[in-house]
């Protein structure tokens, strides 16, 4: 096909805009990675950019030796282990029945969930009934209150909904109870998009933060994100020890990036193995009935 | 005739009865869900009735005394009220204005890239920050404009004084909106992308003969293509138009930009949460949600008018 001068021009400027675009996708966190491998002095004077400046390991080694890190580190990989668990449990059980024809309350129900995504209840009341359940200062308040993300469950129903009629006929002709219809047929069947949920709801359990800000008042309970938060506003209180003893390898600055990055590195690495399926599995949550 | 509409509901009954008898594990299965959207999403939506009371956390809902609007009447004649809602307006108008059309622009950039290895690279980048959280998307921001970040590391290039943008209060809408944009304009993109994916080819190669540009297939097939799929979003959009999300602002806001920045789920955290002023700020919730759901419902009738609305 012939292009006209124009439409060349407007690729060329269209693959140059992307790449620049996706270049600052990625660029501030090599530029972080390189201010925490620079030296205190380095990373304060602008002189770093995207390479370390006076090589040092030392916030790193700060920040990894710092204990308070590795608790919030622990709490944080304890609730997005159970959290993705309880999750997958809650919405594949909820997601099936509300998938079958048999199951005569579908609608009705299907009409209660999408008001609740409609009608958010207010910040106060939710705060308080999660109180009231006493699960202030505790771990639950930070998995079970969002147990089920709706989407995420419409998601599964969607995939079980395209699942051929034959199936289950055939399942049933076996003997098959529904429990087996689930467990045996369709879970296997469904697993590009359990993983992708599955994913989904790590991800989520991992960056928590807001019902860690409502719920946690106790510092020894804080996840890996609320403790990053505390640590970006007062990088003295993670610098401290050593300042005092007078090791000046490295500084606020420096210590800010490697814990921004602390906290970001699981993301990162899970990424490449999560985005063969995220895409996918996305297109299929589109809201249909 | 009494008798055979009483028959009617009978068997209407009895076939109900067999059919859960029949698949009673489905019955059962929905269970453990339907307690979650219960005691999570309808318990305190029904505990939203606070707002009408002189609520007292000792007396709980049962005993604390019924006050009628009084906290709306009262919200009215309030400073912060006020200041707090003239934020929230204006940063999700200009979320509206320019972070919606955003993906959209995006996804028809995308589809004008022909090279598909290119084209996978920058997807996988534009996904990325969609992941992070706004814990770490907000020390990114302060870490780029602070007094030794990078924005000024550029200005010093140019001989120009360093700015503390992250304290300006001129600066922290854009800031806001930009950000935001940063992170999930990506991610925005694939339901787009899967609307022009099914777009048939047909369409295309029938105005290529007729010779129709790139430009014009996009205006006259992609775009009209696309529409239904924009209206969705968009309606459900403005359902949440005052919700900007809590976990952004808290991680952007400082004191120096209350003034521009604290928004009404900020500023219920602190006066709710933080100093137990529960009934006026719930009150404050109930508005928002309001609000939201007349925005929705106004915005569905006018998308029925031309289209499919949402319901």
């Amino acid at each position: 096909m012939k292009q006209t001068k124009g439409e060349k021009t407007f690729q060329g400027i269209n693959y140059l805009f992307l790449a620049a675009a996706a270049a600052t996708m990625l660029l501030p966190l090599i530029h972080l990675l390189a201010v925490s491998l620079s030296s205190p002095v380095a990373a304060d004077s602008k002189k770093v950019f995207l390479l370390p400046v006076e090589f040092t390991w030392a916030s790193w080694v700060h920040i990894l030796q710092n204990g308070g890190l590795w608790t919030s580190f622990g709490i944080t990989v304890y609730i997005a282990v159970a959290g993705t668990f309880l999750s997958m449990l809650f919405s594949v059980l909820t997601a099936f029945p509300l998938a079958r024809k048999e199951f005569l309350f579908r609608k009705p129900f299907m009409l209660g969930i999408i008001i609740t995504m409609i009608f958010n209840a207010p910040m106060i009341p939710f705060f308080l009934t999660v109180r009231e359940l006493g699960m202030m200062n505790s771990l639950w308040a930070l998995i079970l209150p969002g147990l089920i993300g709706t989407f995420n469950m419409i998601i599964i129903r969607t995939f079980f909904m395209g699942m051929p009629a034959e199936l289950d006929d055939s399942a049933r002709m076996d003997g098959c109870t529904d429990a087996g219809i689930l467990f045996r047929i369709y879970l296997p069947l469904s697993k590009p998009v359990l993983a992708t949920v599955s994913l989904f709801y790590a991800v989520g359990y991992w960056n928590t933060f807001q019902r860690a800000v409502l719920f946690i008042r106790d510092p020894n309970k804080w996840p890996l994100q609320m403790k990053l938060r505390i640590y970006l506003q007062s990088p003295e209180e993670l610098a401290a020890v050593n300042l005092v003893l007078g090791d000046y390898d490295f500084n606020t600055t420096t210590l800010k990036a490697a814990t921004i990055l602390f906290a970001t590195i699981p993301i990162i690495l899970v990424y490449p193995y999560l985005q063969k399926y995220f895409v996918k599995g996305s297109m299929l949550g589109s809201l249909k009935e | 005739m009494t008798g055979s509409a009483a028959g009617t509901a009978k068997s209407v009954q009895n076939r109900y009865l067999a059919n859960m008898r029949k698949h009673w594990m489905l019955y059962v299965m929905i269970v453990p869900g339907l307690l979650y959207f219960l005691i999570f999403k309808y318990v305190p939506l029904a505990g939203s009735v606070i707002a009408f009371q002189n609520y007292q956390i000792f007396k709980g809902i049962t005993g604390s005394s019924w006050v009628g609007l009084d906290n709306f009447r009262y919200l009215m004649t309030y400073q912060d009220f006020y200041l707090v809602l003239r934020n929230t307006a204006t940063i999700a108008l200009y979320h509206l204005v320019f972070g919606f059309p955003a993906p959209i622009i995006l996804a028809l950039l995308f589809n004008e890239v022909r090279r598909m290895f290119f084209k996978r690279v920058v997807q996988s980048l534009f996904y990325l920050p969609h992941f992070l959280s706004w814990v770490v998307v907000g020390g990114i921001v302060f870490e780029l404009l602070s007094n030794q970040g990078i924005a000024n590391m550029v200005r010093g290039w140019f001989g120009l004084e360093p700015v503390l943008f992250m304290q300006q209060q001129q600066y922290f809408r854009t800031i806001v909106v930009l950000s935001a944009i940063w992170k999930d304009v990506g991610w925005g993109t694939i339901i787009y992308l899967a609307a022009i994916a099914g777009i048939n080819p047909n369409l295309y190669e029938a105005a290529v003969m007729d010779g129709a540009s790139r430009w014009k297939q996009t205006i006259h097939i992609t775009l009209p293509t696309m529409f239904p799929t924009i209206l969705v979003l968009f309606l459900l959009n403005i359902g949440n138009f005052l919700e900007l999300g809590f976990d952004q602002i808290y991680n952007l806001l400082t004191p120096m930009t209350y003034s521009v920045g604290d928004i009404i789920e900020t500023y219920v955290y602190r006066a709710g949460v933080l100093q137990g002023q529960y009934s006026v700020t719930t009150a404050i919730g109930l508005f928002q949600s309001v609000i939201g759901f007349m925005l929705l419902w106004i915005f569905n009738r006018m998308a029925r008018k031309t289209e499919q609305g949402l319901w």
